[in-house]
């Protein structure tokens, strides 16, 4: 019955938390890409020149450049290649997570909210890398893999479909999930678990 | 709980990682993904008989638009979540078994919903057929996956009989 009633609100206010992010999308979107700009800065210096917001799309300017179809570094073209990322394909994680919480009845929703809130703009971080990742090596290639410390083409695929495809659905759910306990729809839940466990 | 969650991040990493390798793609994850999009088709046919699927394309013969199932299309990363948790949750194999087949098919029954509701959506308005493509269609597939598991625990419960008191 609780799980009943938590899948039915959260359906309800999906439109409500769905309404709101695409509002605030710059918002919910910025930590995120600051996030990203720490990372950029400290580890790929040598192949992303600055990150920003504009918006809701992250522009990233690399230090590689194009000349007459050829990519080369920045300073051989003279100009720098810029990339935006929409940020929302990572940051609907939110909206999700906020329906799931709000349709069960936690203790301190607001002050749980913001601790998921914390962990999903880190998770959404390293989204947005790898959507930058699967983009630089789709447009720059070989030169973007010979850069020091980027991993093999396979690996950034792989981070980009468990990143970009599967972690804005199934962190909401962990995350919600770990901060469930104590409800009484966690109770119920551990009830089922025990006597299931219990018989296995 | 710390051994399902070791156990969930183990299965689920490893499921991942085969669906990535390029032999399973070309003979199992491919020809799987063409088939959504003929039992798609069949589903529409008796509806609508101008659709036609091309492999993975299923296309609108009239109006020419055409929507191609792509990788995170197709429900096999869901399913992998879905498939994760069973065989992380402690149970008999064969009630796992048994909650695996009915999970992947509650969850690609639901899938050709999806695919079914873009076709159309697409021709109508592309703005809302991005927004049910990227945002609202994963969240309601991770949530079928979240029914189907609590389903299965549930199941679990009361399926076996407690044990008789002394």
């Amino acid at each position: 019955m609780l799980m009943r009633r938590q899948f039915v609100l959260t359906l309800a206010l999906m439109p409500v938390t769905f309404g709101i992010w695409y509002a605030a999308g710059t918002l919910f979107a910025a930590p995120a890409a600051w996030v990203c700009d720490l990372i950029f800065g400290l580890a790929y210096s040598s192949i992303i020149d600055s990150t920003g917001l504009q918006g809701v799309e992250m522009v990233v300017v690399t230090q590689f450049g194009e000349t007459s179809g050829s990519i080369m570094s920045a300073a051989q073209a003279g100009n720098q290649i810029m990339l935006e990322i929409n940020t929302r394909l990572v940051s609907y994680s939110i909206a999700f997570y906020a329906a799931l919480l709000m349709a069960s009845n936690v203790k301190d929703p607001l002050y749980k909210f913001c601790v998921g809130l914390f962990w999903l703009w880190l998770i959404m971080a390293f989204g947005l890398a790898s959507i930058l990742g699967r983009d630089l090596l789709m447009m720059v290639g070989a030169l973007f893999l010979n850069a020091p410390g980027v991993p093999p083409a396979d690996l950034i695929a792989l981070t980009y479909q468990f990143n970009v495809l599967l972690m804005p659905t199934l962190a909401p759910v962990c995350l919600w999930f770990w901060q469930l306990r104590g409800s009484p729809l966690w109770e119920a839940l551990a009830h089922d678990i025990k006597r299931a466990s219990a018989k296995a | 709980m710390a051994r399902f969650l070791f156990l969930f991040c183990g299965v689920l990493g490893a499921l991942f990682a085969i669906e990535m390798l390029k032999p399973v793609q070309e003979a199992v994850i491919q020809p799987f993904t063409g088939l959504l999009a003929a039992l798609s088709t069949a589903i529409i046919l008796p509806f609508d008989d101008t659709v036609i699927a091309q492999g993975r394309i299923l296309r609108d013969a009239t109006t020419g638009f055409a929507v191609s199932i792509e990788a995170g299309c197709n429900g096999v990363e869901a399913a992998i979540v879905l498939i994760a948790g069973i065989v992380a949750f402690p149970a008999a194999i064969k009630h796992k078994i048994a909650a695996i087949i009915a999970g992947f098919f509650f969850v690609q029954a639901l899938n050709i919903v999806r695919i079914i509701s873009l076709f159309y959506l697409g021709q109508w308005n592309y703005t809302v057929f991005e927004w049910f493509h990227l945002y609202l269609w994963p969240v309601l597939i991770m949530l079928d996956v979240l029914v189907v598991f609590a389903i299965y625990l549930q199941w679990l419960g009361k399926n076996i009989p407690n044990p008789e008191p002394a």
